[in-house]
């Protein structure tokens, strides 16, 4: 694409590097199908390839950019499964991020819409004001319909709650040790659902590794960043960096585990966000989903629940990460049948704050890809990252939970609450492991 | 009021107003193709969503003289995207709205699906239903068109490579505006039991006229589909020398003409294989054997990499063809042997694996970015399965590239008897003396394989009227013929595949 800034622009960094990337992008219009907006709206200007053009206008016009271009680029998902698709590898996630920034710094949003940011930006980084807000908002849920509509879905959606915020310590590794990690232990996923670390600390402590709580780390950065608020989240990282090199550099780590895969994404992108930090390249290079690294050093199951399940990828885990086999071949060598979901390319709605700033498009996809999900024949759902489980859950028919859970039950961990009397599938043998049915086809 | 604007007032007052789209977003990205000649914006973008929608807006076009170019989902990329063959038209997307698989028979292997379902739509849908068929897919964008595809005589590389032979009957909105079901669909007023079950029924079969023509909107078909077998396991072999495309083929041949090999065969060259895992390191300059050299040995790979399937009932129950397999590569001993596993990590032969197995994949759409600027067309030419004819085609070919200071990229598609060689021409669309020599390129290609009494197979909309243009004269007039009769008024696509 030819673009048209002036000198004096590209001396900003930010601008030059939009410069590039929007050159970079020609056109071919893969990226539309595969845009749950696009594919809801038909409209180019939901799409990537028509974001970026609007992208383009307003950064070379600068300046206050117009209401049509904000509403269009803030419906984009950062699902990020137009780089998928992407035959010549457009950098879409730094030009969207580039984009927010500039929306945030050079746009006068209305009020409520800045409260509801300046809340959501204040809040959910913090677990324990996060749960406080929660707790708050469980006690007026049933007076949610008196609250301005711009804050109702915040109600709607409000999962039940098992908060466990973990204080910095170390969980250290049963029988011979094997290494040393830390655990992202996250924000708003503490507030919402501890059970998910604790099974992830447990899996890890039951494969021989110490896993430790650093001291200072806290949230990732990703919810501000995806909100454009590029300097708070550079503060995060930065805090992270900080207090996981004080480990690196101290008892020694072999990985920096994150189980909520927004966050990983965003972990594995500190060199990006932290350009100028050795440190943060370091970290970003230690980074790894749980499941990638239980498929890395080998599952030992000691149980094989034999549960169909229904794997949802996250795309912070498919396109951001591009991990989309560890999950499901330790589902499998646990002993579960893993089915996929159809259209498993697309967005549920959650991504992020999508779904509180975005609620209608977010509620389409929702129920779109709990459609899928409850067409399949499997008895749970099984997903990387909070937010599809809060999402997915609100729509889907079946228990949703987190893929650690189910790997620390296989390998010896409680069985999640939230499967507890659903019977295993009939078993399966070699015959109907290799040989469909007979009407199909003869092999 | 133009007859433009007539049209589609009368358009937007039978259809809804959603139904059609002149935003100046959507014309431009309408009008936008990857190939030399330049973009073509449309008039105006239709969503129909029914047979019966596409039939109003056929007969109010012939009411007021209006071009339509009907497309499925638009992914014809390298052959012109879902540009219309003139700017101007008004174009026709059936995959926004009539995008519904109707039917799937898991007993008879068929699916019945409308213009805009995908590879990738049919691929989840037949895995939620556990996975007992599969559709044949290319190996280029997931979200092609099924029916579209099909209609363009593409292909892929399963036993059901012939996406339009897989086809199985069809309806179509004739350029008159009547609707003919085409084979057992045929019997009128009737469910037709066999419509997508026999393809040889009462009377001529009129489906082939809907394949690279202009005579009808096809808005149903029904798809043979084939049942997933449990086990499929690769083999590859790659041979270190240009010239060694001959040997290749002479040795795919005798698999192919007694089905022993049930996929067809990828013979991929280094630049084709290798060009979708990185960039031109010698662009703006055409790249060098030494280059390409150094590009295979950090690939592992050489100049041409042959690739085929088995399908059984376990990985161990096919090792024994396997092995009959590298044998038969091994002969001359110039081949080396890539198993599977090692194949699976090779995003080159990734691609390969998930065609032979069904799977839609993204990998080989790296290709287009060999240079930048997006510009890449096809020349889609092919041979009889011989060898000293598959080298001949090559050295030509090769010659022309090298001429043009194009990049020589070639997958060859080899079945028992014909091969169809996917010759890219990739090339920076920004830069007018690019777009000038890979016109000239292909042009010459195209004359030249002619005087070895080689045609196309498809070809990109800019060389449409070159190509009838090297038909015989009664080819050219039976095609107009038919034309006259099923849309007199000319308001289907004209000028289509050189039909006018």
């Amino acid at each position: 694409m030819r673009t048209n800034f002036t000198s004096a622009q590209l001396a900003d960094p930010a601008i030059a590097e939009a410069n590039d990337i929007l050159q970079s992008c020609v056109h071919y219009g893969f990226c539309t199908n595969t845009c749950p907006t696009y594919v809801l709206t038909r409209d180019e200007n939901d799409s990537p390839r028509g974001r970026i053009d609007l992208i383009r206008g307003m950064l070379e016009r600068g300046g206050s950019p117009d209401a049509r271009e904000v509403h269009h680029l803030d419906r984009c998902l950062s699902c990020l499964s137009c780089m998928t698709t992407c035959a010549v590898k457009v950098d879409y996630v730094h030009l969207i991020d580039l984009a927010r920034s500039h929306i945030e710094t050079a746009y006068r949003r209305p009020w409520a819409d800045r409260m509801m940011r300046a809340m959501l930006a204040a809040v959910l980084p913090r677990p324990r004001l996060f749960l406080a807000a929660l707790h708050l908002a469980a006690l007026v849920r049933g007076l949610s319909g008196l609250l301005p509509a711009r804050l109702r879905p915040l109600f709607a959606m409000m999962p039940d709650l098992h908060p466990d915020i973990l204080v910095p310590q170390l969980f250290r590794a049963e029988g011979a040790r094997r290494g040393r990690v830390a655990l992202l232990a996250g924000c708003a996923q503490q507030a919402l659902d501890g059970r998910i670390n604790a099974a992830t600390i447990r899996v890890l402590q039951r494969h021989g590794y110490d896993v430790v709580v650093a001291d200072g780390a806290g949230c990732c950065g990703s919810l501000t960043l995806h909100m454009g608020r590029q300097a708070a989240a550079a503060a995060a990282a930065r805090r992270n960096v900080g207090a996981w090199m004080r480990e690196v550099r101290g008892a020694g780590l072999d990985a920096v585990i994150v189980n909520a895969s927004g966050c990983g994404t965003t972990v594995k992108d500190y060199g990006h966000l932290l350009a100028d930090d050795d440190d943060a390249r370091t970290i970003a290079a230690l980074a790894r989903d749980v499941t990638e690294f239980l498929a890395g050093i080998g599952l030992r199951p000691a149980a094989a629940p034999a549960l169909t399940v229904a794997y949802h990828d996250p795309c912070s885990m498919q396109h951001g990460q591009r991990v989309t086999r560890p999950p499901r071949d330790l589902l499998r060598s646990a002993g579960f049948k893993v089915v996929d979901v159809p259209e498993k390319h697309f967005c549920c709605g959650s991504a992020g704050t999508y779904n509180l700033l975005q609620p209608a498009m977010a509620e389409a996809l929702g129920r779109r890809k709990a459609a899928h999900i409850d067409s399949t024949a499997a008895q749970v759902i099984a997903t990387g990252n909070i937010g599809c489980m809060v999402q997915i859950g609100r729509y889907a028919g079946r228990p949703v939970v987190h893929t650690a859970e189910l790997l620390d039950w296989a390998t010896g961990g409680p069985c999640p609450a939230a499967l507890v009397g659903i019977e295993p599938a009939p078993a399966r043998t070699d015959a109907t492991l290799h040989v469909p049915d007979a009407d199909t086809g003869i092999w | 009021m133009t007859q433009t604007d007539a049209f589609l007032a009368e358009i937007a007052d039978a259809l809804g107003a959603d139904a059609v789209n002149r935003s100046d977003e959507t014309i431009a990205r309408y009008g936008e193709n990857t190939m030399p000649g330049g973009d073509r914006p449309p008039a105006a973008v239709l969503y129909p969503g029914s047979a019966a929608e596409v039939q109003a807006i056929v007969r109010a076009a012939n009411r007021h003289r209006i071009a339509l170019y009907p497309i499925g989902t638009g992914n014809n990329i390298g052959l012109g995207s879902r540009s219309a063959n003139l700017a101007g038209f008004v174009v026709v997307d059936l995959g926004r709205r009539m995008n519904r698989i109707l039917d799937i028979d898991d007993r008879l292997g068929f699916a019945v699906v409308e213009p805009g379902v995908s590879y990738q739509m049919l691929h989840d849908e037949l895995a939620r239903r556990g996975d007992r068929l599969m559709v044949d897919v290319t190996s280029g964008p997931p979200q092609g068109g099924i029916i579209g595809n099909a209609l363009d005589k593409g292909a892929g590389y399963t036993p059901y490579f012939d996406h339009f032979g897989s086809t199985c009957g069809m309806e179509v909105v004739l350029g008159t505006g009547e609707v003919l079901r085409t084979g057992d669909g045929a019997l009128d007023g009737q469910d037709a039991a066999n419509w997508h079950v026999s393809k040889y029924s009462f009377g001529p079969i009129l489906d082939g006229l809907f394949a690279q023509s202009n005579y009808g909107i096809v808005t149903r078909v029904g798809i043979w589909l084939m049942p997933r077998p449990p086990a499929i396991r690769s083999f590859h072999f790659t041979y270190p020398d240009d010239a060694d495309l001959g040997e290749i083929v002479e040795l795919c041949r005798p698999l192919k003409l007694s089905n022993y090999v049930p996929t067809l065969f990828r013979v991929g060259n280094d630049v084709y294989l290798c060009g979708s895992e990185s960039v031109s390191p010698t662009y703006p300059h055409a790249f060098t054997d030494d280059a390409r050299r150094a590009m295979r040995d950090r690939h592992g790979l050489g100049s041409w990499t042959v690739s085929g399937a088995f399908y059984g009932a376990s990985d161990a129950a096919l090792e024994p063809q396997i092995e009959r397999m590298r044998v038969h590569f091994g002969r001359s001993g110039k081949a080396r042997y890539i198993p599977h596993d090692e194949a699976a990590a090779i995003p080159a032969l990734e691609v390969a694996i998930n065609a032979f197995s069904g799977h839609p994949s993204v990998g080989e759409l790296g290709l287009l970015k060999w240079r930048p600027g997006g510009g890449n067309t096809w020349f889609l030419p092919g041979t009889p399965m011989d060898g000293r004819i598959a080298n001949e085609v090559q050295d030509v070919c090769r010659q022309i590239y090298v001429q043009h200071g194009i990049d020589y990229m070639v997958m060859n598609v080899c079945g028992a008897r014909f091969a169809r060689g996917l010759h890219v021409l990739a090339f920076n669309r920004d830069d007018p003396d690019e777009r000038r020599r890979a016109d000239a390129c292909y042009r010459q290609m195209a004359e030249a394989v002619a005087r070895l009494g080689i045609f196309v197979g498809r070809a990109p909309l800019d060389y449409h009227d070159l190509h009838m243009g090297q038909a015989m004269p009664a080819f050219a007039q039976a095609c107009g013929a038919i034309k006259q009769a099923l849309d007199p008024n000319g308001v289907i696509a004209p000028g289509r595949y050189g039909i006018a």
